[in-house]
């Protein structure tokens, strides 16, 4: 069962996208695409031809198979519904978010390749970003790791119990933060809009079409939930389950059901509520959870819990 | 009965909480959203003194809870938003530094002041991590007042550095006695509107509240 926890990830995590996009359509008085639409989009683009510039090189052709490859090595490494995850002996918190860095970096060559302003563009905003957000990711998740003494995720879901303390607290909204700049969502960036002057994700990926598109799509939807997958993980893991008997998943699986549409509904709270902010006052926003997440860091040491 | 306010560390998320507001003024850009900030900054205080005074049964602290309450949560705020109505000015100017270089700096100085308190070698208190706490908002208080370039927002500054060492007196004695706590708080009072006034006349004098523009002399 261990073995197999990560296919919910690669399955589901169209759904999820569709289900928030759901929520997001109801709060804002539309009906809005059924929440299989992702699945549709996927379907289609898998049946379509492609067209690759004349100009790229094999890095372009090679992307979107790395960037797939590198998320669902990912998910391996993070329990789902058990603490047993498949690669769990093999890589701890630090190795996910280097896994996560392969494919952003080879995303950005990809942008880079085809000579587009609009890619450079979106490459050069991806990174900024992604340099800022880092080290929050980093912070908040060494707060959560130092309390359980390992980095392991898996470790760190066992440990953490009912209560809270403030470090934690804080640790949670710096990651927020983080997960929000990670997926391209607003405040930061807009996962709707095609709009050159804003797209950070979307500018990298506008030379891709057909199944490669798919691809990377499907790549960015798994992306998505394996970071939420990780924060509840980390700061919700009540109820998941510490062996792989039935009765123990069962629970663990309703209850990871029932989070995930937590955070989709929160998700589509924020983002129908914020508006979009300007790329150069992203420093500020991504600052303010820098703190957060140091200042999580440092009441830790201070109050030794 | 009490047990609560241990199991769910009450104390220590209210301090963390002053803490974080009196952070959250270096992000802030409408005065306006500051004495906001500065408001929750004060309640928090005051609910932090109500539960201490809950925790070791002193009827003492309940009042200057309540004192807390109406002069730094009521009455001083009322009073700095009717001198910016005054003096018709929403915004502070561009701050010396960036937001997220004044952040960053707010966060080292907390690191700082943990890292050489980190033994409470002289609290008795009724917890050991509120003084760093509150040596760490008097400091970024100061800080606030370097970097703020209009006069409100400086004195809004003060009050948070005032907040810091109010805390740091109440958690080493438990709060002083209610006559002194009642002194000082008046004279916090009286300088508050001193230098709101004194805001006021820099604007009618000088049509504007920049304090970098009071470099030439007037005759």
């Amino acid at each position: 069962m261990e073995y197999f926890q990560f296919l919910i990830i690669i399955i589901f995590s169209p759904l999820i996208n569709g289900i928030i996009k759901k929520i997001k359509a109801t709060m804002q008085g539309r009906r809005g695409p059924g929440i299989l639409q992702p699945y549709y989009d996927l379907i289609r683009l898998f049946k379509k031809d492609m067209v690759i510039s004349s100009v790229t090189s094999w890095i372009f052709k090679a992307t979107p198979y790395i960037v797939f490859t590198a998320t669902i090595t990912a998910s391996m490494i993070v329990p789902v519904i058990t603490t047993k995850a498949s690669l769990g002996m093999m890589g701890d918190v630090i190795a996910l978010i280097y896994i996560f860095a392969l494919g952003r970096f080879f995303m950005a060559l990809a942008g880079l390749d085809a000579g587009t302003a609009f890619g450079g563009e979106g490459s050069s905003r991806e990174m900024t970003v992604a340099i800022l957000v880092e080290p929050i990711m980093m912070l908040s998740i060494f707060t959560a790791a130092i309390s359980a003494g390992s980095t392991n995720i898996a470790r760190i879901a066992q440990i953490q119990g009912i209560f809270y303390s403030p470090s934690h607290i804080l640790a949670l909204f710096a990651f927020i933060v983080a997960i929000i700049a990670e997926t391209g969502r607003i405040p930061v960036d807009n996962p709707d809009t095609h709009l050159e002057l804003t797209m950070i994700h979307e500018g990298m990926l506008l030379e891709y079409s057909g199944p490669y598109l798919a691809l990377m799509e499907w790549a960015h939807y798994m992306k998505q939930m394996l970071l939420f997958t990780i924060a509840v993980d980390i700061f919700f893991p009540l109820g998941i389950s510490n062996n792989t008997e039935f009765s123990g998943i069962a629970i663990s699986f309703s209850a990871y059901i029932l989070k995930m549409l937590f955070i989709a509904f929160l998700t589509a709270f924020v983002e129908s509520t914020r508006a979009k902010m300007r790329f150069f006052q992203m420093p500020s926003l991504l600052g303010w959870a820098f703190v957060l997440a140091l200042l999580s860091l440092l009441t830790y040491i201070m109050m030794g819990k | 009965m009490k047990n609560w306010i241990q199991v769910f560390s009450v104390i220590d998320f209210i301090s963390v909480g002053i803490l974080l507001t009196a952070i959250a003024m270096n992000a802030l850009k409408r005065i306006e959203s500051c004495i906001k900030d500065y408001t929750f900054n004060s309640l928090l205080l005051s609910l932090l003194i109500a539960i201490v005074a809950f925790m070791v049964e002193e009827t003492h602290l309940y009042i200057a809870s309540i004192v807390t309450l109406l002069s730094k949560g009521l009455l001083i705020p009322m009073f700095l938003r009717k001198i910016v109505r005054q003096m018709k000015v929403t915004h502070d100017a561009e701050p010396y530094i960036s937001n997220a270089l004044s952040l960053t700096i707010s966060g080292i100085l907390v690191a700082v002041v943990y890292a050489s308190l980190k033994e409470g070698i002289f609290v008795t208190g009724f917890s050991k991590n509120v003084l760093q706490i509150s040596i760490a908002v008097i400091l970024i208080g100061l800080f606030i007042m370097i970097t703020r370039r209009k006069a409100v927002t400086q004195v809004i500054g003060l009050l948070f550095m005032e907040n810091g060492l109010f805390l740091a007196g109440f958690s080493l004695t438990f709060g002083m006695p209610t006559i002194i706590e009642l002194g000082v708080l008046f004279d916090m009072l009286m300088g508050v509107i001193i230098l709101g006034i004194f805001a006021v006349q820099i604007k009618r004098y000088f049509a504007s509240a920049d304090l970098d523009k009071l470099t030439i002399l007037k005759g």
